[in-house]
């Protein structure tokens, strides 16, 4: 068995059968008649739902309106936490009156949020990206507040024997120092984001999108679709965090290999 | 800490409230859209005056607990499964991390269309939500465990039962709980996620119902209640892995 298990052909061989079993079983289920088979799309009718939605254009638009939602909440939303992150740990004075509102506000679960926004600013695309912008934020706000608050005390003490100013500490010392940590921060707001774009776009289902497809196509019980999206979600995430990942070491090369 | 530092704490949410206060009074924008905090204060004393409030939380709390149950104890078998036997994890460990790439939240249509958008469905979205935290978690601590120590298990013929009691379990309780601690935390999101989607009770509904209805002091309170809540329960599941690790540093 050892072995055998040591091949890699034969791992993969392995891993595959459970998820021919189940899409096995997945098929009968769809042909055997009878109410269930109402549910369950047979395999057929989603490689055709996926043909239909490569063709005409449909997936590669909601992918492109998903990512691009999330980019743009990871661009001003992470933007704004490490601002904010940095300048809480820089300039305590703004940590303790900010801090503790939020730190509150992060207690309320995100989507908790989606009715109030709703309210205040509609329930169309503006109220997705507030939300992903938001789920954005926290991560990178608490990563880099750790990054710069936390920083070796033998690092300022070699600034201050050669008396830097203010701005060249930060610049060259508390920013390289927290760099990895931000990334880090960084890295889970693309992540929460994705998540943060997914979740608004089911919730409110505005625009275009994989979500806005998902929950169109549960309204017209249109498995097939719900499936060829999610299959879409898995691998784009996928993608995106690898080559986020690649990013991260491109930019950290110059640190010593990780403890 | 000086006792000062939890009231230069207070100072600045206070100031805010107030200033809050202020503004919606000042009539600037209408109360539909900024309401008072003294309005969502009497709405949510009202609310859990007549019993309402408790009912949602209820509801609530009962689909995250049943939901965290049959997720949690499939994600320690399944990880434990996994981790234990090399034969499981490579017929079954590629399908789990493939699935694991999906936000839990795309599963909410294929759920509604499987189980309708009753309480089954609430259910099984927060073991879904709670079953791959704990069974990824459970699998890095089993394996985490130094091969030494089986080792020595064999070396003093220690009986599977023994092995898992004395061994196994001990020595990846630390890792578990992290894993269900997080758990815990998203699955309350998914379940207000849900029960914001499709539901006719629960924290998520209420604030659901207040937006419908234009009632802005509702769907605040039911903010900083889903707030509290997801805030206890973080708590909470901090203090029990505190208390069952601390022989890590006695």
């Amino acid at each position: 068995m050892k072995q055998v298990l040591a091949r890699p052909a034969a791992r993969f061989a392995i891993g595959l059968v459970a998820p021919l079993l189940f899409l096995a079983w997945w098929q009968w289920q769809a042909s055997s008649g009878g109410a269930r088979a109402l549910t369950f799309a047979p395999l057929q009718s989603i490689g055709a739902a996926l043909v239909e939605l490569v063709a005409d254009g449909a997936l590669a638009r909601d992918m492109f309106a998903t990512v691009s939602r999330s980019l743009a909440g990871l661009a001003i939303g992470g933007s704004l936490g490490i601002a904010m992150g940095v300048s809480m740990a820089i300039w305590r004075p703004l940590d303790r009156v900010l801090g503790p509102l939020l730190h509150a506000i992060r207690q309320v679960p995100l989507i908790g949020w989606l009715p109030l926004f709703g309210l205040w600013f509609g329930t169309g695309q503006g109220t997705e990206l507030i939300v992903v912008c938001l789920s954005a934020f926290f991560p990178a706000m608490l990563n880099s507040y750790e990054g710069v608050a936390h920083v070796e005390q033998r690092y300022l003490d070699v600034g201050r024997l050669y008396g830097f100013t203010p701005f060249q500490r930060f610049r060259l010392l508390l920013l390289p120092a927290a760099m990895p940590l931000i990334l880090t921060g960084l890295t889970q707001a693309l992540a929460f984001a994705w998540i943060a774009s997914i979740a608004t776009e089911i919730l409110l289902g505005a625009g275009s999108g994989l979500g806005v497809t998902m929950q169109l196509a549960q309204t017209q019980q249109r498995l097939d679709v719900i499936l060829v999206a999610i299959i879409a979600t898995a691998l784009l995430g996928f993608v995106i965090n690898t080559l986020f990942q690649r990013l991260r070491r491109h930019l950290l090369r110059w640190q010593a290999a990780p403890l | 800490m000086t006792a000062r530092a939890p009231l230069a704490a207070l100072t600045a949410p206070l100031a805010l409230l107030a200033l809050w206060q202020l503004a919606a009074l000042s009539g600037v924008f209408p109360t539909q859209v900024l309401v008072p905090p003294a309005d969502v204060a009497e709405t949510l004393w009202s609310l859990a005056r007549s019993g309402e409030l408790e009912r949602h939380i209820g509801e609530s709390l009962f689909r995250l607990g049943l939901g965290y149950l049959i997720g949690a104890v499939a994600g320690l078998a399944f990880g434990a499964c996994i981790a234990l036997s090399r034969l499981a994890e490579a017929a079954l460990a590629p399908a789990f991390l493939a699935v694991w790439q999906v936000p839990v939240i795309a599963f909410v249509p294929v759920l509604v269309i499987f189980l309708g958008i009753d309480e089954p469905f609430k259910i099984a979205i927060v073991a879904l939500a709670t079953f791959f935290p704990v069974a990824l978690a459970t699998f890095d601590g089993i394996r985490g465990v130094p091969k030494a120590w089986f080792d020595v298990a064999r070396v003093y013929r220690t009986r599977i039962p023994d092995l898992i009691l004395r061994i196994l379990v001990p020595a990846t309780v630390p890792a578990v709980l992290t894993g269900m601690r997080v758990a815990l935390t998203r699955s309350w999101v998914v379940l207000v996620a849900a029960e914001l989607l499709a539901a006719d009770s629960g924290i998520g509904q209420m604030m659901e119902m207040g937006r419908q209805m234009f009632r802005i002091d509702v769907v605040l309170a039911g903010v900083v209640v889903s707030g509290v809540i997801g805030f206890a329960l973080d708590r909470g599941a901090k203090a029990i892995e505190h208390r069952a690790t601390r022989w890590k540093y006695a």
